[in-house]
């Protein structure tokens, strides 16, 4: 009987905080919550209780409590936050622990597995990725977009202290396009299958988005705040430069790809000269017109149209 | 304080009632027979406040299909219908999923993609349909990777020769499975398929406990339980026990049968199920018992957000599921971070 009351109250209780929870907190954190004390009260009726997971001992500590680790309250989790990971920065460690393999194994889910293991997980693990092999290519680009963005800034920073030149843009365009392309190298040999599977079409959003991101920051820190349509133009422009390069490093083999670089500077030199002669032709349009303006009036003087009576 | 005693008053009250309405409900549903599922939803509630009341008295119930019995005896009753089935086991399932199991058997191998040097466990594996598939699968991987090595070598350079020399002998590792049944009737026919498959290396075969594996901590990297989740008597503690011999970053898979969503194919389903599968149970292996007792527990196990759930609390992250056939199956699959 004293038994038959004791889990009665447990369970009135439960049920009590359970709905006091679901009216303060939106569904994600009420499952966590509800985990969280379905283990306590587990833990209070003293039935068989099931252990935690052991923290794993030689490797750092996982987020166990919570299945959404997004969400903000991932932040109030309590006293070891800083030791715990996300999902996401779990994943984001594999994949960069895989690049290493990638030379051995090619841009393949056995790169992913090799890189899981060094890091004490089962190969097994590798099967997180959905994308398998895209995801270990979108990871690496995106990657190399973040490094390209803060040198880019570490130099603006530079420039603005005064302790550097300030380049001009074609310079600039050629520093920052071969900054970015220079990461590719210890990958050179296998980049061509990173550029197929970022060509499939489920990869394809993510691989352009990649791209466009890469080629805006790229003018932004080469000073473009222009808001009409140079700002398309320009970086249609610097899009071609950059794919068009890359193709030619690609099956490049010349020392140190010298000749990647010359062609480089070629397209620039194209797109440079080509918008000087938009501005050109432009002007010159403008005189033409004016000096056809110009003609017909004189010719209007002269027959006498114009005269006014 | 008031509000406990009334209701203790009145569960002593029913307390008295309550075995005679389940005996009445059990009579009911013999009667009727399978035919309306949908009628036992009292049954369940009248047993769940039963197991509540007598929560410090022996023997709480569960489910064994549509009937209730002491949790004590579900284990026995279960290993009871696999031992009578197990001879015809393989042409059973091949009759009742006109079969369709072994593309679902396929699915899980190429959902898992395992590379070469896994361990797996192959839980309530029984006829070791799934190992054998794992070891098919990662032996041909492994030949590829075999290959592409030999090509790449083709005309290897002096730096790549010099390179080579102490890493000799360094291929990919054999993969290993062991299948861990509580039936030792299906072992056995287990066995004599291996035998006649000509698969001798990278195969054991274990009797345990899914409640209780035999096997030390952190052991294997893939855990598969296939059809066999659902014959288990205290489900979260099987999940436990997958969670305790998985290495870190180890996978759980769990194919099982499954809730249908679509209402006109869920129809469907249910009357092949009802109708069919215990009639061919009856020809071809001669008992209808075992293979009523099989839809019936189908009908029992949780659906996929319900054990999705029961996966995440047992402590595996990134569940997910995947329906096959419409929902009459789904590959659960979880990881141990």
């Amino acid at each position: 009987m004293a038994a038959l009351i004791r889990s009665l109250r447990a369970v009135r209780s439960l049920r009590g905080l359970g709905s006091v929870v679901a009216t303060t907190c939106p569904a994600s954190l009420y499952g966590g919550l509800r985990r969280g004390f379905h283990r306590a009260a587990l833990l209070a009726s003293d039935s068989k209780s099931d252990q935690t997971v052991p923290p794993p001992s030689h490797h750092e500590h996982y987020q166990h409590e919570d299945p959404w680790p997004n969400t903000s309250y991932q932040d109030q989790s309590g006293e070891q936050a800083e030791d715990y990971e996300t999902e996401d920065q779990l994943q984001a460690r594999i994949l960069t622990a895989a690049l290493e393999f990638v030379p051995q194994h090619g841009w393949t889910v056995e790169a992913i597995a090799a890189g899981a293991e060094t890091l004490g997980l089962s190969a097994a693990s590798a099967g997180m990725f959905d994308n398998g092999a895209g995801d270990l290519v979108l990871h690496f680009v995106g990657q190399c977009n973040v490094q390209l963005t803060e040198i880019l800034a570490e130099e603006h920073n530079q420039v603005q202290l005064g302790q550097a030149e300030k380049k001009k843009t074609a310079d600039f365009l050629r520093h920052a396009v071969e900054t970015r392309l220079r990461m590719l190298v210890p990958y050179i040999d296998t980049w061509p299958q990173a550029m197929s599977l970022l060509l499939l079409p489920h990869n394809i959003p993510e691989s352009l988005k990649h791209l466009s991101t890469l080629v805006d920051d790229i003018w932004y820190y080469a000073g473009d705040r222009s808001t009409d349509m140079s700002w398309y133009t320009r970086r249609a422009a610097l899009t071609g430069i950059y794919n068009t390069t890359e193709l030619v490093m690609v099956q490049d083999s010349s020392p140190d790809f010298e000749e990647t670089w010359v062609f480089l500077d070629n397209r620039i030199r194209d797109v440079v000269n080509m918008a000087n002669t938009a501005k050109q032709v432009q002007a010159t349009g403008e005189a033409v017109v004016q000096g056809l303006m110009g003609a017909a009036v004189t010719l209007k003087n002269i027959t006498g149209v114009n005269q006014r009576r | 304080m008031t509000l406990g005693l009334t209701l203790t008053a009145n569960m002593a009250a029913s307390f008295k009632e309550l075995p005679r309405r389940i005996v009445q409900i059990r009579n009911r549903s013999a009667r009727f027979g399978p035919r309306n599922p949908l009628g036992n939803s009292t049954f369940r509630t009248e047993v769940s406040a039963y197991r509540c009341c007598s929560g410090a008295a022996a023997g709480r119930s569960t489910h064994f299909g549509f009937e209730s019995v002491p949790e004590g005896e579900k284990a026995e009753r279960v290993y009871k219908v696999f031992e009578s089935v197990a001879q015809k086991y393989d042409v059973m399932n091949d009759a009742m999923s006109l079969g369709i199991h072994r593309l679902w058997k396929d699915s899980l191998l190429r959902l898992m993609n395992p590379q070469p040097g896994l361990k797996l466990l192959d839980t309530a594996g029984g006829t070791g349909d799934i190992s054998f598939r794992f070891l098919e699968y990662t032996r041909s991987v492994r030949e590829g990777q075999l290959r592409h090595r030999a090509r790449a070598n083709q005309t290897p350079s002096w730096q790549e020769i010099a390179a080579g020399y102490g890493s000799e002998g360094e291929e990919p590792a054999e993969s290993r499975a062991v299948v861990c049944d509580i039936n030792k009737e299906m072992l056995k026919v287990g066995k004599e398929r291996a035998e006649t498959a000509g698969i001798t290396t990278g195969l054991s075969w274990v009797v345990g406990d899914a409640e209780e594996l035999p096997f030390n901590d952190d052991q294997f990297d893939v855990y598969t339980i296939a059809f066999g989740i659902r014959n288990v008597t205290h489900i979260e503690q099987a999940l436990q026990e997958a969670l305790r011999v998985l290495k870190p970053g180890g996978r759980f898979m769990c194919l099982e049968f499954s809730k249908v969503s679509n209402p006109l194919l869920s129809r469907l389903y249910d009357a092949y199920s009802f109708q069919m599968i215990p009639v061919l149970g009856e020809v071809i292996a001669g008992d209808w018992k075992s293979y009523q007792y099989l839809v019936e527990s189908i009908r029992r196990f949780p659906d996929q957000e319900t054990f999705k759930e029961m996966i995440e609390e047992a402590g595996f992250f990134r569940v997910q599921y995947v329906n096959l056939t419409g929902g009459v199956v789904a590959i659960h699959s979880g990881f141990k971070l």
